[in-house]
């Protein structure tokens, strides 16, 4: 039973409430404010005179647009991509941890790591490893290999190659993490009777470990998607600011800082968020037990 | 547990070795290149280091006409690592202790007291995150400038804060609704008020997911590179992420590698130190859902 509180706990209930909607007010959103009205306008760095409301030009524009679209299929291959294989390979990861065995914490530890290296500077780790100056001793291996990627895929495919496998190397370690705290949750009396049910380990997986792990999985998606999409960043430094295969973000960032047309980036910009909500109704849904528990 | 085949033992633990091995890699290839010696980074073999060195540390924090080396000091620029290192520890703890504080009281209002709709809120808070952040520093910067801000290491404090807000209260919410109430009516009719019974009672308990979403904060802080080289300018008010950024980064290699750990290693550090703690917390709050 969910008791309602007084009207002195609902006054308190706000009050404490009001640091928190206070930043995010300032942080998100006045500035999500912003971009949607520029995102309406022409406004540009380009452009003297008083900005001119255009309404949905700017998205009209961007739709006729066959870059946009390149950079649309960029992006949601980048995020398909790197998305799979860190559901897989967290999801492998949580699994080999669930039950004991010796040495299980310093396996659990090194899994733990990659996410909590600082990405803001193991990009350039990364950067440089893949690389490397050209004095150093393995830079004519991996210049050799840079080459034979690239005039097999196209110029640029070694740079975005290198950026999928680092978001993945940190994205799966998170993923696990979260995984293992959700397998933690699941009673275990539920994985002992599936034992007793079923003696093949696949049929377990499927109909027991995955159902359980919905909610888990899909609060997984939805992290990894958004940060994906958003990872303007490690695209920008791992590809040294050369952008060779555009997605949504890098796009957009270039628009905006090195052409100075606030509108139409800003409209870019934004064409992902109807996706990301459809996303996260989802996750809602699927987060929400099916029977309130009472309180 | 059914004793296994050990076929399915030895499989295990490889795929354990082989999991292990893959994470620790690039971690342990980025160490081992930044104790090289100039020498050893040319002439030597890539995966290991045999006459480890700490140069390429010593270097960062030395100061102007103090440069030594075959590059030279008409190559080399002297960087204020110092002051960088110190901005960092104030940008870091300074983020945790702000973003630990707000969204436990955002929290508590969610998970104990229960205004009209708290599951609204909750959800309206966590779907912050649908907002790409790509662009968001322009207008934001509009908001710094007019607060005054500019090149201030203040901005990173409301910035990083708001960033992590959002799953922080909705894990800490979800732990402290679980919480059952008779502990805290169990105080109150003990003559405590509502805080003395917080402060006593519920944040002691809450241990565990406290650590959770101050580590979840660490990720957050750490992994930022754009906001922080769009807002803090001058070098001396740069941290170490921003002021690496300013590297050239095949003129200075192993410097530049020796940066990277010098942040990585203490962050690296204090989240294993919790990361049990933290699975423990992320499992709490998992219970509830949302």
């Amino acid at each position: 039973m969910t008791r309602a509180g007084s009207a002195g706990d609902i006054r308190l209930a706000y009050l404490l409430l009001s640091p928190a909607l206070l930043l995010l007010t300032v942080v998100i959103a006045y500035p999500v404010g912003w971009e949607v009205w520029t995102s309406m306008t022409d406004l540009s760095a380009l452009k003297t005179g008083p900005v001119e409301f255009v309404g949905l030009a700017n998205y009209a524009q961007l739709a006729a647009d066959p870059v946009y679209w390149r950079a649309a299929l960029g992006t949601v291959a980048y995020a398909a991509v790197t998305s799979a294989a860190k559901l897989a390979l967290g999801l492998g990861f949580a699994l080999l941890l669930a039950r004991p065995f010796r040495g299980r914490t310093l396996v659990f530890l090194a899994i733990f790591l990659p996410g909590a290296y600082p990405a803001g500077v193991s990009v350039m780790g990364w950067f440089w490893m893949l690389n490397p100056p050209t004095t150093t001793a393995y830079a004519p291996f991996l210049g050799q290999l840079k080459h034979v990627v690239d005039s097999a895929l196209g110029g640029g495919a070694w740079a975005f190659g290198s950026v999928i496998l680092f978001n993945i190397w940190r994205g799966s370690s998170f993923i696990a993490v979260l995984l293992l705290a959700g397998i933690n949750a699941i009673p275990p009396e539920l994985f002992e009777c599936a034992l007793l049910e079923s003696n093949s380990p696949w049929r377990r997986f499927r109909l027991v470990t995955v159902p359980l792990l919905k909610p888990f999985l899909a609060l997984a998606v939805f992290l990894s998607l958004t940060s994906a999409f958003a990872d303007l960043a490690n695209v920008w430094m791992l590809t040294a600011g050369r952008i060779v295969f555009p997605v949504i973000g890098t796009h957009a960032y270039w628009l905006v800082v090195q052409a100075g047309q606030y509108g139409a980036g800003s409209a870019l910009a934004l064409t992902v968020v109807p996706l990301f909500l459809v996303v996260l109704l989802v996750l809602f849904r699927l987060l929400d037990p099916p029977e309130r528990r009472a309180a | 547990m059914n004793p296994r085949p050990w076929w399915v033992k030895l499989g295990h633990r490889s795929l354990a070795a082989l999991a292990a091995a893959y994470c620790l890699f690039p971690i342990y290839f980025m160490l081992v290149q930044s104790l090289k010696t100039p020498r050893e980074d040319v002439f030597g073999n890539p995966f290991i280091v045999v006459s480890p060195t700490l140069e390429n540390f010593e270097e960062l924090f030395e100061r102007e006409g103090e440069v030594r080396g075959f590059v030279g000091s008409a190559l080399r620029r002297s960087y204020p690592f110092a002051d960088w290192l110190v901005n960092t520890l104030i940008v870091f703890t300074g983020s945790i202790l702000a973003t630990l504080v707000t969204s436990v009281a955002a929290a508590y209002a969610l998970g104990r007291l229960r205004p009209p709709g708290f599951r609204w809120w909750r959800r309206g808070i966590f779907a912050v995150y649908v907002i790409p952040q790509t662009l968001l520093f322009i207008p934001l910067y509009q908001v710094v400038h007019t607060l005054g801000l500019d090149d201030n290491l203040v901005v990173l404090l409301l910035i990083y804060p708001t960033m992590a807000l959002p799953f922080c209260v909705w894990m800490l919410s979800a732990y402290f609704q679980l919480l059952p109430r008779e502990i805290e009516e169990a105080a109150l009719i003990e003559g405590a008020n509502r805080a003395t019974a917080f402060f006593r009672i519920i944040l002691p308990m809450s241990r565990p997911v406290l650590v959770a979403a101050g580590i979840f904060t660490l990720g957050i802080v750490a992994s930022d590179f754009m906001i922080v080289s769009v807002f803090l300018l001058t070098p001396t008010n740069q941290t170490i992420t921003a002021g690496l950024g300013t590297f050239d980064v095949s003129l200075e290699e192993l410097g530049a590698v020796a940066g990277v750990n010098l942040l990585a290693i203490p962050v690296v550090t204090i989240s294993a130190l919790f990361a049990r703690s933290y699975v423990r917390g992320l499992t709490a709050a998992m219970i509830e859902g949302a």
